[in-house]
């Protein structure tokens, strides 16, 4: 057995070629197959990779996924996100533990399995998701959670499993350019060689494509900024780190256009002068990897990746699949490139930005994967490739999950009234839509004329629907434990921001709310909007303030009229003593 | 670029490449701060540094300065942000001032002081990390550690030996030592260290070196001359007809009398003050409830059971004015060092395994009042009106609230009178 996890250890070194870079690509890979990174483990990587012994553990306790107490050997994490929870994977979660008879996060006595909630897996129009050793599974009813119970005890492997659970399939509900474009393979990187960078720079501005991972920063102009970097060498990073709750529009895209996103890679990297580049791919789409790993290998054997692309001397470049390990701020483009140098991933200061100093200090250009196939399809099309009726240029692809009859994936044009969005989708009784994530902007009915745009509400993607059944104190309290868990902790208003804003939501939700909970909730949300180093801490306490602000019933059906109110509760804090006190008394 | 920076209206030169921070520490104004440290490069987590720069909040430790910058820093409204970043490391770590070694030598504590924080305003998170005591000549406090790096600087930086990291993340961090044990003893760190000396606040402590200096002659008992006035909060009317005495009552819950001894150290002012206001309830003249609606309440000490818990609510319900006295009355202070330690184990210490104990039982008597899982401070339990700091206050800082109060004025704590132990 030792000699079986050394030997484990040792591929990986060997794979990566002693790299530090890629320790977290071993560590994950270790945790996969040991379901632990063991002591003897960080030894030796600490020992070949001359990393100091808790810098290695610094690490495995950054990430959710890595672990350096055992998990069971059927590792399952039931997605706790609000679309997942509205589908009931609370109940599948505690169904299991019921079944199996073990406690929630806890490995079962025999070492068998560990059932535990996560953040959203990314089947959101599809949920309640689960992972089960890495692997995606949707839709998980009762009879699901049944036969595995019934599959985890009988100690079957998992490549016995039903194969129809692995299967994921994606909704594309409505097709606008992207979606509807049928790449000629080759055709947009030879065009982008044809009319050179300076070429591409102009076709892109010319198209207004701005990027889709919700900053919405013109992709010409970080593409022109990184190339003109006096520097040798350059990167191209493709985010598909998709974790934002309520999106799973890369995760399709990575699946069904994975050849569009890596012509869209390499006119990037042509573009700018780089020849190494990476797909920082989340953990929760391990099931993908595979599949766009055979489509890289394809690329370089007909030559659309690797040396002399196509045949032009001298334009080389080739591309990496990095996996995460589960956390949310390395959706951030400088906490990702610290995850992809094997760091902790904690957001830098910025400036200077990565398109200057990114990768291993080096310029580089991080594009989100949405963004990589728009360029594609405008370099192979031209820059009218995003032109549609209305005034603003440019389509996004939504994410549509939640209350709505048809869920999935909605290509629109920029500038669609929300309103139009769910009558697409079939949405009827829609109380409010969460845009963005929650880290984005709640729309309340009133609201619904507002439209999708940069200038109005930006998204990376993510559209949740909340019906009027649903009670919206309830969301943000969710939002708000989500912050909690994914904060990474690096800056003070954060850290322990994050965690006083669920005590005070909890407080809220438990019925000991009063006003002056109100008003400390909102003194600590602008000191976190303003102070916080990144965008998870200045949108954290967002939700449940909007909730406050838009939905004021939901929260005053929960509380009394009063200025103050404490969350002390006597019977809990006597509880212990009680117990001591009858057990002495039964024992004379 | 070279060029000058305007500063809470005052003009200052900046060298190239320096940010705001070491341009303002350069010509002498200060900026509060607790990570930032001149000899290594800004981390920027703390974020007490913040500025408004040209209308932006930003961290003034790792924002360059630019020719013609604006710059607020000393505001009421950064001040206030600030003083709520210091309550919250207060409350995240253990931060009982009276009892740790640091005290009066602590940068968290002196900022705390500039900034007018009196009372912490959030729950205690009870941290109850682990402590390491394997090194010969230090100690590791990890419940006091409030992630500044500064130690991890000055271990790789200057030491060149890279002891430390922090693990974890989110309120799961951690001080880590990168030795195969984890135990600071095989780190090769000796007391003359850079990163031995560094540590802001009680985490990384010298052995036999704790409380060594009376107050008086620590650091920070010299009062800085940067100090940030903070308004407080605003008391409630009294509604008081011209010439009636105010009623105040005192009490002590989980406390030692310490406080109620430092008032009585106003001594002969006792006699002028009670020609403005008459004693009810209190251990001073022994009444045991309060009798009518009175003006003020006093409270020492922290809540450790249910007959305090009943006391609190008693005074509450008849006093206008609730002051939270002393550090137990607002932050749990000595008493709650029990609260990472189990019930049972306490009560048997104090019944079963003490020295002296004639009949070793823990009493099961229905009349005793059950003690709560953890001590709370008084405003986790009741609303709490004004903070009177010091383990104890001094005589001279119940002297200066209670004669604002008679006077009818807002009760107003000077500088010189604010004190955690």
């Amino acid at each position: 057995m030792v000699a079986v996890a050394d030997s484990l250890v040792h591929d990986q070194l060997a794979k990566y070629r002693r790299d530090p870079a890629f320790v977290l690509q071993m560590l994950r890979h270790l945790q996969l197959e040991q379901n632990i990174i063991t002591s003897g483990d960080i030894h030796v990587l600490s020992e070949s990779l001359n990393l100091p012994r808790a810098k290695i553990n610094g690490l495995i306790d950054f990430y959710s996924f890595l672990h350096r107490r055992p998990r069971g050997r059927y590792d399952v994490y039931f997605s706790d996100s609000i679309t997942d929870h509205m589908l009931g994977s609370r109940e599948q979660a505690n169904l299991l533990c019921e079944l199996l008879g073990v406690e929630l996060g806890q490995p079962s006595a025999n070492g068998a399995v560990t059932v535990s909630l996560t953040s959203c897996t990314g089947l959101c129009e599809r949920g309640p998701g689960v992972l089960v050793n890495g692997t995606a599974i949707d839709r998980m009813d009762d009879a699901r959670t049944r036969e595995m119970a019934s599959l985890i005890e009988a100690n079957t492997p998992l490549e016995d499993w039903p194969l129809e659970w692995f299967v994921i399939n994606d909704a594309l509900r409505k097709k606008g350019p992207l979606l509807r474009y049928e790449p000629t393979r080759g055709k947009a990187l030879e065009r982008a060689i044809a009319i050179g960078p300076e070429g591409v720079l102009k076709d892109l501005e010319t198209s207004g494509l701005r990027g889709c991972g919700g900053a919405g920063f013109p992709t010409w102009r970080k593409w022109q900024i990184c190339r003109s970097s006096n520097r040798r060498q350059r990167y191209v990073v493709c985010n598909a780190d998709e974790g934002e709750p309520g999106t799973f529009k890369d995760r399709a895209l990575l699946h069904g256009y994975a050849d569009t996103l890596l012509e869209g890679m390499t006119a990037c990297a042509i573009t700018v002068g780089a020849s190494k580049g990476f797909i920082y791919l989340r953990h929760e789409y391990e099931f993908l990897r595979e599949r766009l790993q055979h489509r890289i290998q394809r690329h370089r054997d007909t030559n659309l990746l690797g040396r002399n692309i196509l045949g032009h001397h001298g334009i080389n470049f080739d591309v990496e699949i990095f996996m995460g390990a589960g956390s949310y701020v390395c959706g951030e483009e400088s906490a990702l490139i610290e995850s992809l140098e094997g760091k902790r991933g904690i957001p830098r200061v910025r400036p200077p930005f990565p398109v200057t100093h990114g990768y291993k200090g080096k310029p580089t250009v991080v594009n989100n994967v949405e963004t990589f196939c728009y360029a594609a399809g405008i370099l192979e099309h031209g820059p009218d490739f995003l032109a549609h009726a209305g005034d603003q240029p440019g389509w996004k692809l939504l994410s549509i999950c939640g209350d709505c009859k048809s869920p999935g994936i909605y290509e629109i044009p920029l500038g669609t009234p929300i309103r139009d969005v769910l009558e697409a989708c079939g949405a009827h009784g829609t109380q409010a839509v969460q845009v963005g994530g929650p880290g984005g902007t709640l729309v309340s009915s009133a609201e619904f004329d507002r439209h999708i745009s940069y200038a109005d509400l930006n998204t990376a993607g993510s559209f949740i629907i909340f019906d009027e059944s649903r009670d919206m104190l309830d969301v943000a309290v969710n939002f708000t434990h989500f912050f909690a868990h994914e904060s990474c902790g690096f800056c003070t208003p954060c850290r322990v921001g994050t965690k006083l804003m669920v005590q005070m939501a909890d407080k809220v939700a438990d019925g000991h709310g009063a006003r002056l909970d109100i008003e400390q909730m909102q003194r600590l949300n602008k000191l976190m909007t303003q102070a916080s180093h990144c965008g998870l801490g200045q949108r954290a306490a967002v939700p449940i303030l909007t909730t406050y602000e838009k939905f004021t019933d939901s929260f005053e059906r929960r509380m009394e009229d009063v200025e103050y109110k404490p969350a002390f509760d006597v019977e809990a804090a006597i509880e212990r003593s009680r117990q001591i006190v009858s057990e002495e008394a039964l024992s004379r | 670029m070279t060029g000058r920076i305007r500063i809470d209206g005052q003009s200052i030169p900046f060298a190239d490449g320096q940010t705001v921070m070491q341009a303002a520490s350069g010509a002498g104004v200060f900026i509060p701060h607790l990570c930032y440290h001149p000899d290594y490069a800004a981390n920027g987590s703390c974020k007490l540094c913040t500025c408004k720069i040209d209308g932006k909040q930003v961290s003034s430790c790792t924002t360059r300065a630019v020719d013609g910058q604006v710059i607020e820093s000393n505001t009421e409204e950064l001040n206030s942000e600030r003083r709520a970043l210091s309550q919250m490391l207060f409350v995240e770590g253990s931060h009982h001032c009276p009892s740790c070694e640091h005290s009066g030598n602590c940068v968290l504590q002196s900022m705390a002081y500039k900034l007018g924080m009196t009372a912490l305003m959030f729950p205690d998170f009870t941290a109850g990390r682990e402590t390491d005591a394997s090194h010969p000549d230090l100690l590791i406090n990890r419940d006091r550690c409030i992630y500044c790096h500064l130690c991890v600087r000055a271990s790789r930086d200057s030491d060149g030996k890279d002891i430390f990291s922090i693990t974890g993340r989110s309120e799961n961090k951690s001080l880590a030592i990168n030795t195969d044990s984890g135990l600071l003893k095989d780190s090769g760190i000796t007391v003359d260290d850079a990163a031995a000396n560094v540590c802001p606040v009680g985490c990384i402590i010298k052995k036999r070196d704790g409380f060594s200096k009376p107050i008086g002659q620590r650091i920070y008992d010299n009062r800085p001359v940067h100090y940030n006035k903070i308004k407080q909060p605003s008391l409630p009317d009294l509604d008081r007809e011209p010439g009636r005495k105010l009623r105040v009552a005192t009490c002590s819950l989980a406390g030692c009398f310490g406080c109620h001894m430092s008032f009585l150290d106003i001594d002969e002012r006792i006699v002028e003050l009670t020609e403005h206001v008459e004693f009810d309830r209190s251990p001073i003249n022994d009444i045991k409830t309060c009798s009518t609606q009175c003006d003020i309440g006093l409270i020492e000490g922290g809540v450790c059971n249910t007959e305090n818990i009943e006391t609190l609510r008693e005074f509450r319900d008849n006093c206008r004015i609730l002051i939270a006295v002393g550090a137990c009355a607002i932050s749990g202070g000595v008493p709650a060092l029990r609260n990472n330690v189990d019930v049972r184990e306490l009560l048997e210490e104090s019944y079963v395994n003490a020295v002296g104990i004639d009949n070793p039982q823990i009493p099961t008597d229905a009349e005793l009042p059950h003690i709560l899982e953890e001590v709370s401070p008084i405003h986790e339990v009741v609303k709490v009106d004004f903070f009177l700091p010091g383990c104890p206050p001094p005589a001279d800082a119940f002297w200066q609230i209670l004669t604002d109060i008679v006077e009818g004025r807002q009760p107003d704590l000077p500088y010189d009178l604010m004190q955690f132990d």
